[in-house]
C-alpha cells in the first residue's frame, strides 16, 4: 500500500492503481476527457497531465505525467496546479477549443483555467467529435470493435468502416452513451433502434411489446458471458410479474 | 453481526409506503413507478413485493461488460459502481427476476443497494412484510398477518 504526496495532502492508496484515482482519493480534482472507470487508461486526451516527482530524484525535478496511466509508487509526490500544469492544459484546451468551437463541454474546461478564446484559427466545420476515443474503446471493450479511428492528421475521424453501416455494430448504443459530448446520434424505440445508419430490430417482450436491447445485442451477450438467451427473452415488468406469481403459492392468506 | 433483508410475502397489504420511502429516497422524485421495489397488486390489500435477490451467482453481474456490478462485502448487496457503467442495459434485459430498472428520466440502472446497510423501506412498512433481520432469524417461518384485526384507517 503505497503511501504519496498529493498537492502537500498525504495519501495512502492501493497497489495498483493510478495517479488519477490517488488524487480523487487525496479529494483533489484532476480534469479528464479520455478517462473512463469502466475501461483501461489511455492518455489520449492529455488533460490529465500532472507534476510528478520520486524520493530517489533530486528536490526540485519533476517530471510531467498523465495522471490516467501513471502507476503510483512509494513516496511519490505529485502536485496538480503547478504553473507548469496549468500552462500545459490551457494549451490542450486552446486546441480543442479550435477543434470545437462550439462545444459546451469544451467551453466550460477552457473557461475554468481562464481561456475563452482560441489563440488558433477556429474549425470552419462544425462537430463536436474531440478524438477522445472513448467510443472506439468501449466498442473494442465489449468485443465488438465496429468503428474505429480512420485517416490521419486533421482528416482523422471516427467512424465506421468505409463509412457504411457497420456489419459488426450490435447497437447496444455504449459508443453514445460514453459519449463526453454527445456526439454520436441515434434513436430508439420499443420497435426499431438506429445508429451509425444501421437500423436494429429490438427484441420485444411476447406480452407488452417492450423493448430494452435489440436481438443482436442479446446473442453477442448471450454467447460472450454464457448467460442463456431465455433470460433476455421478457421485458423486466413480465419477469417481476412472474416472480410475483411464483410467490403467490406461498401466500397464506387469512 | 451480519444482517439480512427479509420479505414475508404472506403479510403485504400492497400500501405501497415501500415504494414511496425507496422512491424519495433515491432522487426518483417520489415517482413510486421508478422505485426499486415493486409491488405486485392482485387484490384489495393483497399484494406481492417484489425486490432484488442479491443473487449469489448473479446473471447481472455476469453479463455487465465493464464491472459495474460488484459485491458490497459488508452488506451482501450488488451495488452499481455509476462511473463504470456504459448504459448498454444489458443487465436489464439480462435478470431472470426483472429487478433491474431503466429510468428514462435519468438514462440510468436503478437497482436496489440496500441503501448501504440500512433499507429505507424497512422503517415505513406497517405490517413487518419487509425486515432487515439477523441472518439467523431469516430462516424462520413467517408468522401469517392476521387480517381480521387489521383496523382501517379512516
Amino acid at each position: 500500500m503505497p503511501t504519496l504526496t498529493v498537492n502537500g495532502r498525504k495519501v495512502t492508496v492501493g497497489d495498483d492503481v493510478y495517479i488519477l484515482e490517488a488524487c480523487r482519493a487525496a479529494g483533489v480534482e484532476v480534469p479528464t476527457l479520455c478517462n473512463f472507470d469502466g475501461l483501461e487508461p489511455w492518455g489520449g486526451c492529455r488533460l490529465c497531465v500532472v507534476d510528478m516527482s520520486l524520493e530517489k530524484w533530486d528536490d526540485d525535478w519533476f517530471k510531467l505525467v498523465t495522471a490516467c496511466n501513471h502507476p503510483v509508487e512509494e513516496g511519490m509526490t505529485v502536485v496538480t496546479d503547478s504553473e507548469r500544469v496549468l500552462a500545459t492544459r490551457r494549451v490542450v484546451l486552446d486546441l480543442l477549443l479550435a477543434r470545437c468551437p462550439d462545444t459546451p463541454l469544451i467551453q466550460r474546461l477552457a473557461a475554468e483555467l481562464g481561456v475563452d478564446e482560441t489563440s488558433y484559427e477556429k474549425n470552419p466545420e462544425h462537430t463536436d467529435c474531440i478524438l477522445c476515443g472513448l467510443c472506439t474503446r468501449v466498442c473494442d471493450h465489449i468485443g465488438v470493435s465496429a468503428i474505429a479511428s480512420t485517416d490521419r492528421g486533421w482528416g482523422r475521424e471516427i467512424a465506421p468502416p468505409f463509412n457504411e453501416p457497420p456489419p459488426d455494430c450490435i447497437g447496444c448504443l455504449a459508443c453514445a452513451e460514453v459519449c463526453p459530448t454527445d456526439h454520436i446520434p441515434f434513436a430508439t424505440s420499443n420497435v426499431k433502434r438506429t445508429i451509425w445508419g444501421k437500423d436494429f430490430e429490438m427484441l420485444r417482450d411476447p406480452k407488452t411489446g417492450e423493448a430494452v436491447i435489440t436481438k443482436a445485442q442479446a446473442e453477442h451477450f448471450a454467447e460472450r458471458s454464457g448467460v442463456p438467451m431465455t433470460y433476455f427473452e421478457t421485458s423486466d415488468k413480465s419477469k417481476r410479474l412472474e416472480v410475483a406469481k411464483t410467490f403467490e403459492k406461498l401466500q397464506v392468506v387469512k | 453481526m451480519k444482517m439480512i433483508y427479509k420479505v414475508s410475502v404472506e403479510r403485504c397489504i400492497a400500501c405501497g409506503k415501500c415504494e414511496l420511502a425507496c422512491a424519495f429516497a433515491h432522487g426518483s422524485e417520489g415517482r413510486p413507478s421508478k422505485s426499486r421495489i415493486n409491488i405486485h397488486r392482485r387484490g384489495p390489500e393483497l399484494g406481492t413485493p417484489v425486490v432484488c435477490f442479491q443473487c449469489d451467482d448473479a446473471a447481472c453481474v455476469t453479463v455487465c461488460p465493464t464491472h459495474a456490478l460488484v459485491r458490497n462485502e459488508e452488506t451482501a448487496a450488488i451495488d452499481m459502481v455509476r462511473s463504470r457503467c456504459i448504459s448498454c442495459r444489458m443487465c436489464v434485459a439480462g435478470c431472470p427476476f426483472g429487478n433491474m430498472l431503466w429510468d428514462e428520466a435519468y438514462n440510468c440502472v436503478q437497482k436496489c443497494d440496500l441503501c448501504g446497510g440500512e433499507p429505507r423501506c424497512v422503517p415505513f412498512c406497517p405490517t413487518g412484510a419487509i425486515a432487515w433481520v439477523p441472518i439467523e432469524e431469516a430462516v424462520l417461518p413467517p408468522e401469517p398477518l392476521d387480517r381480521e384485526s387489521l383496523e382501517a384507517v379512516p
